[in-house]
């Protein structure tokens, strides 16, 4: 595949030195075989902000979020938390440092009980005997969905048995309660209702106004990004292509990034079959808004 | 009572011992108490297997007797307890099918040890069973690290040890260590008419080892038990429990949450191969003999593994039970006791207990749909 040639300013790839940066990623790239995930990264994250990650499918978002959370590893590149060099060994090492995630596939467990998930991996166990304290579990579980305002009625079923909205919830509501000072969401609103997805919103503005966690969220919904963060990436390619606070952009302007991004990959196909001498009778690209896939 | 027998039991998706009591407080109907029992996992072949310990009691005269449950134990205990490792292996989804070959390898292991090492008969034993311990890692290693499908690593590693068996023994059967009898002349006293009477008597002795470990009448009785209950609370109540289930239901989100998937599953086979050999080296010290038979450690594998379906823990993983294991096994015990004691030719043994399991599993399908229909919360 051959690169684009890069029309859009470089923003992001030397990040300001600012010491209120809670994590930095420096230049990270990531291939799997023969595809290419992500060239070279880098963005900054600054305490109790909410930045939004936007991109077209296979853009290499959920890498960039595999690779912060501890699940991948970086093919090259560093990262910096709080200023210090950040190279988690494990999931588990990556939470014990303060990044936890809420991931697309959810990572929630059919099998177990609501109060199970939102617990696994930190489970409360009685002393000395290292059994499941689950009445605590369940009634701290209870708590927290109490707390963020998520309707579950019974926390006791497997939840293989809830709606695709109340497991989102669940999953958003087991980062939230880890007490974590950084949160990464990869897409917290797909599968939700209209109501499901202003809770979370809800949640996330919240937390926004505690100020105590910093938060990156990758969203598909333009509108629903400037209404919950305060600054936007844009991944197009494997590279961060825009890096704008919320107020000094539009849902124009980034709908006219993407736009112009799928015009000028249809040209180039265009121009590339040309030079093939395989002339295709194809119109111009449409001037709509492009379908996501 | 009838609003009590029409409520779907609120305890029924959840796993086992949180079903609430009966929260009036009076007396629960008959047909209460069977929707409780059908609304735990384990409930279905509960109810099969006491229908058929009931038609075998009202079939033949001596079912329900002292003497036909001491016969019955060795039908049951060891693949009670060889299924309770299975199920651990069958929730992460995978299976073990190797525990044939550790059942064949530990004791000729712990001869060894004890004859041409020298070991004492207890660290023999130990030995044995850490060597089935690391065989379990190896397991383990294949199908979570390297990724081989567990079906045809664990058949391989059934073949190899079996074969490593059958040289090892060179194909010879030997008299098992610690599990001689020996025979001693004693004075016993019997009353006879209000009459003390002692007359010396033939008395056999077998030793304190070979009493513990599966010789005596209800040593593996007993060992099953503890292993079954122990199990069972690990399954229940323990993280090790819960990433269990977990990896099985979602091996990729377990992994995503933290949880150490391969550490686990490494350490699930290492504790089923490890039941398998210490059930092989009871099976030897009961018999006092060490047999090097493939044949006969194939089908107890294959009726462990059955145990263990029989008894609601699914092949796909993700869920299973140990206590339902024990009832599995129990189940299959009964169904062989209860064919000989009805006089069924020997020919005809195999072929009505595989009659017997396709009716069963009909019937605990069938009760386990009743079960996951009335739970709907």
């Amino acid at each position: 595949m051959a690169d684009p040639p890069n029309t859009q300013p470089q923003v992001a790839t030397a990040p300001t030195e600012a010491s209120d940066d809670v994590l930095r990623v420096e230049h990270i790239a990531k291939r799997f075989g023969p595809v290419t995930a992500l060239r070279d990264v880098s963005l900054h994250l600054k305490k109790g902000e909410v930045l939004g990650l936007l991109g077209d499918n296979g853009a290499g978002k959920s890498t960039l979020i595999k690779i912060i959370s501890g699940f991948q590893k970086q093919d090259s590149g560093r990262m910096f938390l709080h200023g210090q060099p950040y190279e988690p060994k494990s999931v588990d090492d990556a939470r014990a440092k303060g990044i936890d995630t809420v991931y697309q596939d959810l990572a929630l467990i059919d099998e177990l009980s609501v109060y199970h998930n939102m617990f696994l991996r930190r489970e409360r166990v009685m002393r000395p005997v290292p059994l499941l304290n689950n009445r605590e579990m369940k009634r701290e579980a209870r708590q927290a969905l109490d707390g963020i305002g998520i309707n579950i009625p019974r926390i006791d079923v497997a939840v293989a048995r809830l709606s695709g909205g109340q497991r989102q919830a669940i999953a958003v509501a087991r980062t939230v309660n880890s007490d974590s000072d950084i949160i990464l969401l990869d897409e917290p609103l797909a599968a939700m209702g209209v109501k499901e997805g202003a809770q979370i919103l809800d949640l996330v503005a919240r937390l926004k106004e505690e100020g105590r966690v910093s938060i990156i969220m990758i969203l598909h919904n333009y509108v629903q990004v400037f209404e919950a963060c305060d600054r936007v990436n844009m991944i197009q390619d494997g590279r961060i292509t825009l890096d704008r606070p919320t107020s000094e952009t539009s849902v124009e302007e980034i709908t006219n990034i993407v736009v112009d991004e799928y015009r000028r990959a249809r040209e180039e196909e265009h121009a590339e079959a040309a030079r093939s001498g395989a002339s295709t009778s194809d119109g111009p690209p449409p001037d709509g808004a492009p379908q996501p896939s | 009572m009838a609003s009590v027998a029409h409520e779907p039991a609120a305890g029924g998706p959840g796993r086992g011992p949180q079903s609430p009591a009966d929260a009036g407080g009076h007396r629960p109907g008959w047909k209460a108490v069977l929707q409780r029992v059908i609304s735990l996992r384990e409930g279905s072949i509960i109810v099969v297997t006491v229908v058929t310990a009931i038609y075998f009691a009202a079939n033949t005269s001596s079912f329900f007797t002292g003497t036909n449950f001491k016969t019955l134990l060795p039908y049951f205990a060891p693949f009670a307890i060889l299924a309770a490792g299975e199920v651990f292996v069958m929730i992460l989804g995978e299976i073990d099918l190797s525990i044939g070959a550790m059942y064949l390898f530990a004791p000729i292991l712990f001869f060894k040890m004890n004859t041409s090492v020298g070991l004492p008969l207890v660290p023999a034993v130990i030995v044995a069973l850490l060597m089935c311990a690391a065989v379990g890692a190896v397991n383990g290693f294949f199908v979570a690290v390297i990724g081989i499908n567990s079906f045809v690593a664990t058949l391989a590693m059934l073949f190899t040890f079996e074969g490593l068996a059958l040289i090892v023994s060179k194909g010879t059967p030997v008299a098992t260590p610690g599990a001689s009898l020996h025979t001693t002349t004693q004075n016993v006293t019997h009353i006879v008419n209000g009459h003390a009477v002692t007359l010396p008597e033939q008395v056999n002795h077998i030793s304190t080892f070979a009493k513990i470990f599966g010789g005596g009448t209800y040593s593996e009785l007993i060992w099953a038990l503890v292993i079954v209950g122990i199990l069972q609370v690990v399954l229940t109540f323990t993280r090790w429990g819960l990433y269990t289930v977990a990896i099985g239901s979602n091996k990729l989100g377990a992994a995503e949450a933290g949880v150490r998937v391969k550490l686990v599953m490494i350490r699930n086979y290492v504790l089923c191969a490890t039941l398998a050999g210490l059930v092989g080296i009871f099976e030897a010290v009961r018999a006092a003999t060490v047999q090097p038979d493939p044949a006969g450690a194939n089908e107890i594998l294959f009726l462990a593994v059955a145990a263990g379906v029989i008894g609601g823990t699914l092949l796909t993983g993700g869920s299973g039970t140990v206590v339902g294991a024990l009832i599995g096994a129990l189940f299959l015990g009964i169904l062989k006791e209860g064919l000989v004691l009805q006089g069924v030719n020997a020919n005809y043994l195999l072929f009505y207990t595989g009659l017997a399991i396709i009716v069963a599993m009909t019937a605990n399908v069938y009760v386990g749909r009743v079960r996951r229909g009335q739970g709907s919360g």
